[in-house]
């Protein structure tokens, strides 16, 4: 019992959340158009968070997917600027954030510098080229055409005013994805053996290096389609709109862990995490609680959640 | 554990519920404002008079800042169209968040811009007059210099809110026979704009050595202005009565005309008004006669060494 709330605490939590929000907001808060609301809301934050779930089952970080979020948006930005078609300018942002990955990859498994040094290096080279290619100039207007920004806005109509969100299928493709890849391959098992102990995994015939390297490079494809989700979503680039990803996805995939037994990130737990965030952010807006109250809030949560379950396992 | 569980879960309804007590006050009406540039010192004016404005009304008002986020910007505007609130104030560039708009516009929400650029899904947008800021330095230039000299421009076509300005002051210019355009300059903005400029200035300054050869530097805004006046500076040139006009009126620009050297004048844009203004686009909106104009214009002030200090 003290353990199923050990592991499940955070779940709990959530759902409290949930139950206050619904009592405080009886009228719009527990409808299915609020709730689609919120998944296409944190359908960004999501992908970022699932893709970051990858490297931090190895017990690696990925610090620059938020700058690799701005700078995938400013290349299909520039693409569609210099008239290239919406596919062109999509794939080319998505090939450069696999490549960035690739590169954090190379830089973490191959040359063995810390992720955490390594990424935070990235981080700056991304953010810098983002700045460098725009010449740090939002492009929006006219540049951006509507079939891209049109993307954002479209869905899969459920009924007569609610439908569902193209962003938000994407986040559960990529959801459906990562699941797939950590839970049902060996890729996945392999990745979780690295996380559990890099030498042993290496012993046991565990190719560490390449593993770690592809990893990072799914990291930086999710990173760059989070971009192009957030640069669709608002009709324009910007060398810095991505930056706030990077922590929020963090802390999702650390509030997820919190409800594992060994304390391993899992994506559908990142998912939980993930939805905690964004619930927060829509229901303390609708009951007109200031918005710097849901900082407060988040990071007690993070705190509380990851405290509470390492004492229960300090315990037990 | 459970202990554990339960204090966290109690504390964290405690302190909601009484965060949300504090904000449940008689309200006449409910009033989302929105904006990703709180921490910006104009934003902030405009926030506070708006808040004032929005006291005596008796609304309850709810101040979101989504700290630079656009997309948050979105979010916010969906939530408040599920809320159902009165009105939403943006301050934010309408193009970049339609999606948001067009979810309060289905709500039946009305939306009153505060400074934030035109759009269809604004009731209206309570700003400065561009067109009228690059009026007053460019004829203060004009006349300063009886009509007669070269005149230096730096503009900024990229950006349409400062493109506005440089048209206007071309047109002032051009009215007037004796006066010449020496260069149209635009600088690079990516260190703030000052840099460049001097470096810029400095150039134009080489390449007209002779006293009397520039009569006055017309910027767009403030930095190019504070740019030349430094390159005019070290160039030794500060007597030749050289006279030099922002727009903004920034606190550096205040303390450059304040010290009475060659930058002369600047726009003060009134950031209490604009907020004021909006509040009021909001209560007429609400009693169901909205503004008729897509833009209210809020009246701005020549800044000069006579009233720099009030």
């Amino acid at each position: 019992m003290a353990s199923a709330l050990k592991t499940y605490g955070t779940l709990i939590g959530f759902v409290l959340v949930v139950l206050f929000f619904w009592i405080e907001i009886p009228d719009t808060f527990m409808t299915a158009k609020n709730w689609l609301n919120i998944s296409q809301q944190v359908s960004m934050l999501a992908v970022v968070a699932f893709t970051m779930t990858v490297v931090m089952v190895m017990g690696d970080f990925d610090l620059s997917v938020g700058s690799m979020a701005s700078l995938a948006g400013i290349v299909a930005a520039l693409a569609f600027r210099d008239g290239h078609g919406v596919w062109v300018g999509v794939a080319l942002a998505l090939v450069i954030g696999l490549l960035g990955g690739l590169l954090n990859g190379a830089l973490v498994a191959y040359v063995g510098i810390l992720p955490f040094v390594a990424t935070l290096g990235t981080l700056t080279v991304y953010s810098g080229l983002a700045f460098l290619v725009s010449g740090g100039k939002t492009i929006f207007g006219r540049d951006i055409p509507t079939a891209f920004s049109g993307f954002a806005r479209s869905g899969l109509r459920l009924g007569e005013s609610v439908s569902l969100p193209s962003l938000t299928i994407v986040a559960a493709l990529v959801l459906l994805i990562v699941w797939f890849v950590l839970e049902q391959t060996t890729f996945g098992r392999r990745l979780y053996a690295i996380g559990g102990n890099k030498e042993a995994a290496r012993l046991a015939g565990i190719r560490v290096r390449r593993l770690r390297f592809l990893a990072f490079g799914l990291s930086g494809f999710g990173a760059a389609a989070a971009g192009l989700m957030y640069a669709s979503r608002v009709a324009s680039a910007n060398p810095t709109q991505g930056s706030g990803l990077m922590l929020d996805a963090i802390a999702a995939v650390f509030l997820g862990m919190t409800m594992s037994e060994e304390g391993e990130p899992h994506v559908l737990a990142t998912l939980v995490g993930v939805l905690i965030l964004g619930v927060l952010g829509n229901g303390l807006t609708q009951m007109s609680i200031d918005s710097y109250v849901r900082e407060v809030l988040i990071g007690s949560i993070i705190v509380l959640a990851v405290a509470a379950s390492s004492i229960g396992k300090a315990k037990g | 554990m459970t202990a554990t569980l339960r204090k966290r879960l109690s504390t964290a309804a405690l302190f909601l519920s009484a965060v949300f007590a504090a904000g449940t006050a008689a309200a006449a009406g409910k009033i989302a404002v929105i904006t990703p540039y709180l921490a910006q010192p104009g934003t902030q004016f405009y926030v506070e008079a708006f808040q004032a404005a929005a006291k005596d009304k008796a609304w309850d008002v709810n101040v979101i800042d989504t700290k630079g986020d656009v997309a948050a910007v979105i979010s916010r505007l969906e939530d408040a169209a599920t809320q159902k609130v009165d009105a939403v104030v943006i301050n934010v560039d309408p193009a970049q968040v339609e999606a948001g708009l067009a979810a309060v516009k289905d709500a039946g929400i009305p939306v009153v811009g505060m400074d934030a650029g035109a759009s269809p899904y604004l009731v209206t947008n309570v700003t400065s007059n561009g067109y009228a800021m690059a009026a007053d330095t460019a004829a203060y230039v004009a006349n300063r210099i009886g009509g007669k000299g070269n005149v230096v421009m730096f503009v900024f076509d990229a950006f349409p809110p400062v493109q506005v300005r440089g048209v206007i002051a071309d047109a002032v210019f051009g009215n007037n026979p004796d006066i010449k355009v020496l260069d149209r300059v635009t600088p690079d903005v990516s260190d703030g704009g000052i840099a460049d400029s001097r470096a810029k200035m400095e150039a134009i300054l080489a390449a007209n050595p002779d006293k009397g050869s520039i009569s006055a530097v017309w910027a767009a805004w403030d930095q190019p202005a504070l740019g030349a006046l430094q390159a005019v500076e070290a160039a030794g040139r500060q007597d030749e009565g050289i006279v030099i006009t922002g727009i903004d009126a920034n606190p550096q620009a205040r303390e450059a005309i304040a010290a009475g050297g060659n930058f002369e004048a600047s726009m003060a844009q009134d950031f209490h008004g604009i907020g004021k203004a909006a509040a009021d686009a909001v209560a007429q909106t609400l009693s169901g006669k909205p503004p008729k104009s897509s833009v209210i214009y809020v009246p701005t002030k020549l800044i000069t060494a006579d009233n720099v200090k009030d």
